[in-house]
């Protein structure tokens, strides 16, 4: 597979460490010297100096015989272009980064596939798509269906209160009394561990469930994490995901947006209904005191600034805030959002990026976790395969991975040690991404 | 360039002109209606009237050279004075009529059995004329004209006509049949008249789309009303049904209030015929954007989107209501739910047809016919008086907003949501500043009115009296309590006729007018 990325920015170098890892070919096209070099410097792959929007520069490219042709540049017209160049050279799939949030919400009526463009993709869209998902799920740290939610992977913390800290896996088994789950990994200090049976549970411990209970009700008793429900949020920053979102959840939600620019404000109280537009600075704790701060339940920072972001969600925490979340540009930040005491720290290229490594790779990586070394593998067995009609347990299974779900005419199951595979089982697997080959090769 | 006064009055009487000829050609329809009914001294009536104001106004409009562009100011002016010609030149045919009409014809026009003289030598009162025109020409109604029919078919249906004219705006009809120079002044002039909505691309095209809808919504009432009182009434004579449900249609779509009978709608004494004569003046109380919208551009969501017709319409039940209950407790007059329903839809509607003596009614009903009726009026836009129900509603809901204000803190952007629109706190503040003054300002005429007319009225009225004759008046409506009558005092007639013509233009560019003619056009300093 030949995959060509247009821009070498933030965005377009973390693809393309992401894309590595998996995929020989790959090249990067940008216009700056300095940007290439630390590619160069930094990846292995294979760099072109030059405009994405010329035609040499897209030959030499090789962008006639690519799989997928990304353009990434910070250009949303240069990528629009590029895209189209591209798939008239014969590209099979393009897929552009824009950051007019019009286009994707009325994708369906500028049918960009008519000019070329497979997929459209806007970084502060996905990054405000996450939030809202965890605004609607504020009890979970992390949450992704599977299947339209036959089958969900469920992220939480646990904290020094729960009940399973200081107990193995196998001891705290009894709990979870009707199998409704089960946990499929563990990240621990920047680690990820693949848990067995005497796996013991720490606090700050970052455990993945898989479930196919929808409220996730059973997994909250069995940590003892609370269950929260929001009514109010506090929204800083009138940028588009602070817009995007305000849109999104204006009618379950009372929302207060605080924007630092007098027009923006006026803009944004026109526009969006139902919500209470503040002109501030977020980082003025009087301002956020006199608008109550302590009363909302959750705190979204996404002001293009990640210090004041950070600081003002460290502020909310101080005033009690259940949920607070922060949008940050430094990727490497993500793993101390505990020790910062905020609940999420978001990036938007991650959010790009994840959304995209799911997109192009279709074939058995179903998803890629946020900085954790996991990842969930799906496959489907065939009559002949060697695995049906046996327990799980039987099986000689890579020991960093874990067999978690299976779709079975449509309904999900969550898989213990007795369970038995069938024909056309779909199965869902978390495993080390070291052991992701022997996952493959034990399927095949 | 140079500007001088001169250019500026050249430019002004050029179009009060314009209007003239307007006026003039459409004299042409009285004529037929006289040549209809052979009253051959009302055609001449008609035909000399109609020369004069072609004659003034073409020498006005064709020999005046004008290529002066006109500023807001003007506009508001040319409205004023233009308004006020109208009335005067319009008022010729009762005059000229009243003058030429020999005795022995007059009594040809005064139904069988009846022992009054003909109404028509009232019109020898030049003042009566006019006050006749002028409550015509702004919808009012009120009339000098005591017993209606005695004054021949021909001036009968004038009176409704200049109504139907006067409804949708005398300046909007000129508009739209005249070329102007330039797209400017009929944009300006427009906006003086009726507070303007640009419906359409062009000003041209926006004054012909009302009037299409004007003359279609009337036509629809002249079949509604000769069908119904056909089935209602069968033994009324056809020819007569015919010329009342012609001229009913005209006052009630312009909420003019005028009647062929001569008690008004109680001449029918059908609970039927009021019950039909409902629907015109509520088609008359909505605004005429609102019909162009919901016909033309086919937005039928607006019946119930619009904020205005909206609660117009919960108005007009609400009302209803309780004007009968009140008249019910007072126990001053039979059949309260007959006479409230019809009475209120008439007051709000701004028509002025009456079913009863109101003179007659206790003190609270008055006061409440008068605020919640006859002061809100009907929709802004529509052929009503009064102070507009969309501008009664954005008091209030200013008075919210203003309220809801402390509950935010000082620095967040506090949106006011007005009939579907959103406004910032600035622009919120600028509607409200502007509605506000002009409510103050109708209540300082109103109750000047009230005031002259208390000292000036006939013996066994009181003050509620004066004051519901002088809302009635200044908001256009035309319902009276007996203070309107021939023999009324100068002053008072000349302060009634004053309020209509301000109730008609909303006050502003009277006192544009004013300010012009007193003060100057330069800009006072401070």
């Amino acid at each position: 597979m030949k995959i060509v990325i247009a821009g070498g920015g933030d965005i377009g170098f973390y693809l393309a460490k992401l894309l590595e890892q998996e995929y020989k070919n790959i090249v990067l096209i940008d216009s700056q010297k300095e940007n290439l070099k630390s590619v160069e410097t930094n990846l292995g792959i294979a760099t072109i100096l030059g405009d994405s929007t010329s035609y040499k520069t897209l030959k030499d490219a090789g962008v006639d015989s690519c799989n997928y042709f990304i353009g990434f540049t910070s250009s949303e017209s240069v990528n629009i272009l590029s895209c189209i160049l591209a798939k008239k050279l014969g590209a099979k799939h393009t897929v552009a980064r824009i950051s007019n949030m019009e286009y994707i919400l009325n994708k369906d009526t500028l049918n960009f596939k008519i000019n070329g463009i497979d997929d459209i993709i806007s970084p502060e869209f996905l990054a405000a798509r996450e939030i809202e998902q965890i605004l609607k799920e504020p009890s979970l740290t992390e949450s992704i269906e599977i299947e339209d939610g036959k089958l969900k992977v469920i992220g939480l913390h646990l904290d020094e209160n729960s009940g399973i800290v200081g107990k193995s896996l196998a001891e705290s088994a009894k709990f979870n009394t009707d199998n409704s789950f089960m946990i499929a990994a563990i990240h621990r200090s920047g680690k990820t561990i693949i848990p067995n049976g005497k796996t013991i549970f720490e606090t700050g411990d970052y455990l993945y469930f898989i479930t196919t209970d929808k409220t996730a009700r059973q997994i909250l008793e069995f940590t003892g994490n609370p269950l929260i429900e929001i009514k109010n949020i506090l929204i800083v920053g009138g940028s588009r995901t602070g817009e995007y979102i305000a849109h999104r959840l204006n009618k379950n939600f009372k929302i207060t947006l605080i924007e630092k620019d007098q027009t923006k404000c006026n803009d944004l109280a026109l526009r969006i209904e139902n919500i209470q537009v503040v002109h501030g600075d977020c980082t003025n704790t009087k301002l956020l005191e006199e608008e109550r701060i302590g009363n909302y339940n959750a705190f979204v920072s996404v002001t293009g600034n990640s210090e004041t972001n950070i600081l003002s969600c460290m502020v909310a925490k101080h005033h009690n805030v259940t949920k607070t979340i922060a949008l940050i540009e430094n990727i490497g930040l993500i793993d101390y959002s505990q020790n910062l005491g905020i609940d999420t720290l978001l990036n938007k290229k991650l959010a790009a990026a994840n959304f995209l490594f799911k997109k192009i790779i279709r074939g058995n990586k179903l998803s890629f976790l946020y900085g954790v070394d996991a990842e969930i593998m799906e496959f489907t067995l065939h009559n002949d395969s060697g695995l049906i009609n046996k327990p799980i347990k039987e099986l000689n299974f890579p020991k960093k991975a874990i067999i978690s779900g299976v779709i079975r005419n449509g309904e999900g199951y969550v898989t213990l040690g007795d369970f038995e595979f069938k024909a056309n089982d779909k199965v869902f697997v978390f495993s080390d991404s070291q052991s992701s080959n022997k996952v493959v090769s034990f399927f095949e | 360039m140079k500007y001088r006064k001169i250019d500026t009055f050249k430019m002004i009487f050029r179009q009060i002109g314009s209007l003239l000829i307007i006026l003039g050609i459409t004299m042409v329809v009285p004529t037929i209606v006289s040549l209809i009914y052979s009253e051959y001294y009302s055609l001449f009536g008609f035909v000399i009237s109609g020369l004069i104001c072609l004659l003034i106004g073409s020498l006005l409009y064709y020999r005046i050279k004008s290529n002066y562009e006109p500023l807001k100011r003007h506009a508001l002016i040319i409205a004023a004075m233009g308004w006020l010609s109208i009335a005067i030149m319009g008022s010729l045919p009762f005059i000229i009529i009243a003058y030429i009409t020999p005795l022995e014809i007059t009594q040809g026009f005064i139904p069988a059995g009846a022992d009054y003289q003909s109404s028509l030598f009232f019109f020898k009162n030049p003042l009566h004329a006019l006050f006749e025109s002028m409550s015509g020409f702004t919808t009012t109604g009120l009339s000098m004209a005591v017993h209606e029919p005695s004054i021949g078919n021909g001036l009968l249906f004038y009176r409704h006509f200049i109504q139907w004219l006067g409804g949708a705006g005398f300046v909007v009809l000129t508009i739209s049949i005249l070329r102007q120079p330039n797209g400017k002044i009929s944009y300006l002039l427009y906006n003086a008249e009726s507070t303007g909505e640009r419906l359409r691309t062009t000003i041209i095209e926006t004054a012909r789309s009302i009037w299409k809808v004007y003359i279609f919504l009337t036509l629809f009432c002249f079949v509604f009303l000769i069908m119904g009182i056909y089935f209602l009434l069968p033994e009324y004579s056809l020819s007569d049904n015919i010329f009342d449900a012609i001229n009913h249609a005209m006052a009630g779509m312009s909420t003019g209030g005028f009647s062929t009978l001569d008690n008004s709608i109680a001449e029918y004494q059908s609970q039927g015929a009021e019950i039909l004569l409902l629907f015109p003046m509520i088609l008359g109380a909505l605004s005429l954007p609102f019909y162009v919208r919901f016909f033309n551009l086919k937005q039928y969501n607006q019946l119930w989107k619009d904020l205005q017709t909206k609660s117009l319409l919960i108005l007009f039940v609400i009302g209803s209501l309780v004007l009968s209950f009140m008249l019910f407790i007072s126990g001053t007059i039979s059949e309260p739910i007959r006479v409230g329903i019809f009475q209120f839809v008439s007051a709000l509607s701004t028509t002025g047809w009456q079913t009863s003596d109101i003179h007659t009614w206790d003190s609270a009903s008055v006061l409440f016919i008068v605020i919640t009726g006859m002061i809100i009026g009907g929709s802004l836009g529509a052929t009503v008086g009064g102070v507009k129900i969309i501008r009664v509603l954005i008091l209030f809901k200013g008075l919210f907003w203003r309220i809801g204000g402390y509950f935010r803190s000082e620095e967040s952007v506090n949106i006011a949501t007005v009939n579907n629109q959103r406004l910032l706190p600035d622009e919120m503040n600028k509607e409200l500043a502007t509605v506000s003054t002009f409510i103050f300002i109708y209540c300082i005429f109103l109750l000047l009115g009230t005031v002259i007319g208390y000292y000036a009225m006939g013996n066994g009225f009181t003050i509620k009296d004066a004051l519901f004759e002088s809302a009635s008046a200044q908001g256009t409506v035309g319902l009276s309590c007996g203070i309107t009558i021939p023999e009324m005092s100068p002053i008072l007639e000349v302060t009634y006729i004053f309020q209509m013509w301000i109730g008609r233009l909303e006050i502003i560019p009277i006192l544009v007018l004013f300010r012009a003619i007193f003060f100057g056009t330069k800009p006072f300093l401070s």
